[in-house]
């Protein structure tokens, strides 16, 4: 393996990690002193960030950026329907609830 | 394709040179189909909490997330050991690929501990399967990714033994069996933020 | 004395004999389980008996007449499942994993076909039957026609894994994955009777709603694939040609890229 494909493994790594640490953050904006609260931002964020590192992992860790055109459109393709049916039903619900 | 073909795999080149397609094909129109399936799953989840915001809220708060993050690098970590294990395979160091991928089993082991605990602490605090839609959800959610992660050891082990005999070692199968593994970390990635973060 | 090109020709008319049952198989029990009798989407659990009693009531000829017409013609799930063991059987895999399927679904398709339909008309043969008899047939049928799912999803692991092993292509890999798909759906409706309702109840959003549209698309999936394996069949032991599957265009830039 050249050392440059494992430095960029090791960067998506701390990528991926530091997002997932950022949730740490919107938790504790969020919560009033242990207090579960609702909240629309919070939510659409944490998807949106959910997508962010799916992304990434399809495209460093399954080697999705070296494929052939047709895969690279697909797995763009999946995050973006599971982005639109996820964000898509939570925003829908939240307005009909 | 020959064993011999497979075998040889490619050369080390330039990172950004080659286009090659990473796996069995197979393998990734499972990917999008099983992502599909799990979607719909999540997107019952999400319409659920929104028509009974404060009963989800309330079950919610059950959770410790500090435990989902700590699950959710392990499983990412697992990604990049499994990862590395394909890099070395296609440079034919098959030893060291061999160790990251005893590597990623053990830090699967170590989430499958964990998601248990966490299971034993929640059941004896009185939340189960059918007290409350939020933990329907929650152990629905959680345990068939359990399952998708005890498949996994088991294509991880099938992985191992193609690296561990010489006479064995299929680029392809590896490669196919990482592209199943990572799919446990996607699929948890997305679980994570929607049952400890979404509010 | 025929040639043996007629011969083949011969075999080859009884397999597609069998797919034309298979198809008609598969119609009728849409129809019957969706459109006569409506037992498909199922009843809610946990029905109280009077509330039995008026499931029945306003099924009491759909039920009758559909699972008639299933008491008659059900017999053709074997020529259905002896296809499929057929194509098993083509495979290099050890017959072990053909037998294995049979036994396995021609069993279950007892209590997990049939069973159903004898508790129902049983439920709604006579009107004036008890509720709390009619209730505990209400739940016999459905716990029958659900519960089996255990034994459906081994075969369904069965079949993936003589696909994956397979060297004579009788099917694409993709459909060997695709009976993983099918199988982690019917883990989540074996224990669905815990629910008395929510979404993992067996008439659940997930139960029901996401679970039977994946078979459906995985049953319509292995119809046109047996279509294709018997298109490609030569009675023989060793390979078939590559199957028509949609991923045939993608393998020569695959092959020409190389592992």
């Amino acid at each position: 393996m050249n050392p440059s494909a494992e430095k960029r493994l090791a960067v998506a790594l701390i990528v991926v990690v530091v997002v997932t640490l950022i949730y740490i953050v919107i938790d504790r904006s969020v919560d009033d002193h242990g207090v579960l609260g609702a909240s629309t931002v919070a939510s659409v964020a944490a998807i949106t960030l959910a997508l962010a590192k799916l992304r990434i992992i399809m495209r460093e860790f399954m080697d999705v950026r070296h494929a052939p055109k047709i895969l690279r459109t697909m797995t763009d393709a999946l995050v973006i329907a599971m982005g639109i049916a996820l964000l898509g039903t939570y925003l829908v619900g939240r307005a009909i609830a | 394709m020959s064993m011999i073909e497979e075998t040889t795999g490619r050369a080390e080149a330039a990172d950004d040179e080659v286009e090659r397609f990473p796996g069995d094909p197979d393998m990734w129109l499972f990917v999008v189909v099983e992502s599909l399936v799990f979607t719909s799953y999540f997107c019952i989840y999400l319409y659920s909490r929104t028509q009974h915001e404060r009963a989800f809220l309330e079950a919610q708060s059950a959770l410790t997330m500090s435990l989902g993050i700590v699950d959710t690098i392990v499983l990412l970590t697992s990604s990049w050991t499994i990862a590395c294990c394909v890099q070395h395979t296609n440079a034919r160091r098959y030893e060291t690929a061999r160790w990251f991928a005893l590597a990623t089993v053990g830090l699967g082991a170590v989430f499958f501990v964990l998601k248990v605990a966490e299971w034993a602490h929640l059941i004896r605090d009185g939340h189960t399967f059918t007290s409350s839609d939020f933990m329907q959800h929650f152990f629905f959610l959680t345990s068939i990714h359990a399952i998708h992660l005890i498949i996994g050891f088991v294509v991880l082990g099938v992985l191992v033994r193609q690296l561990s005999g010489p006479h064995l070692r299929a680029h392809r199968t590896i490669e196919t069996c990482s592209t199943y593994w990572h799919t446990v970390d996607l699929f948890w990635v997305v679980i994570f933020a929607l049952l400890y973060i979404v509010r | 004395m025929k040639s043996e090109s007629g011969r083949l020709r011969g075999a080859k008319r009884e397999l597609w004999l069998a797919w034309y049952v298979t198809v008609v198989f598969y119609g009728m029990y849409s129809v019957v389980f969706f459109g006569l009798s409506r037992t498909q989407p199922p009843g809610r659990p946990w029905l109280d008996p009077d509330q039995t009693v008026a499931w029945f009531a306003d099924r009491h000829w759909g039920l009758l007449i559909g699972f008639g017409v299933i008491f008659v013609l059900g017999g053709f799930s074997a020529v259905a499942l002896a296809l499929i063991t057929h194509s098993i059987r083509r495979m290099s895999v050890s017959p072990v994993f053909a037998y294995s399927y049979l036994i396995l679904y021609a069993i279950a398709a007892i209590p997990g076909f049939m069973y159903i339909c004898v508790a129902m008309t049983a439920g709604v043969m006579r009107p004036n039957r008890a509720p709390i008899a009619a209730q505990w047939l209400y739940d016999l049928g459905f716990l029958s026609f659900v519960g089996t799912m255990g034994v459906f999803l081994i075969g369904s692991l069965i079949w993936m894994i003589a696909v994956l092993i397979d060297d004579n292509r009788v099917f694409p890999k993709w459909f060997g994955y695709l009976n993983l798909v099918n199988a982690l759906t019917e883990v989540v409706i074996a224990p669905s009777w815990i629910f008395q309702r929510g979404v993992l109840a067996y008439n659940g959003a997930i139960g029901f709603w996401v679970n039977v549209p994946v078979f459906g698309l995985y049953t319509g999936v292995f119809i046109y694939l047996l279509r294709d394996f018997i298109q490609r069949e030569d009675f023989g032991t060793g390979p078939l040609p590559a199957p028509a599957d949609v991923w045939r265009r993608a393998r020569p830039a695959v092959e020409a890229v190389g592992a």
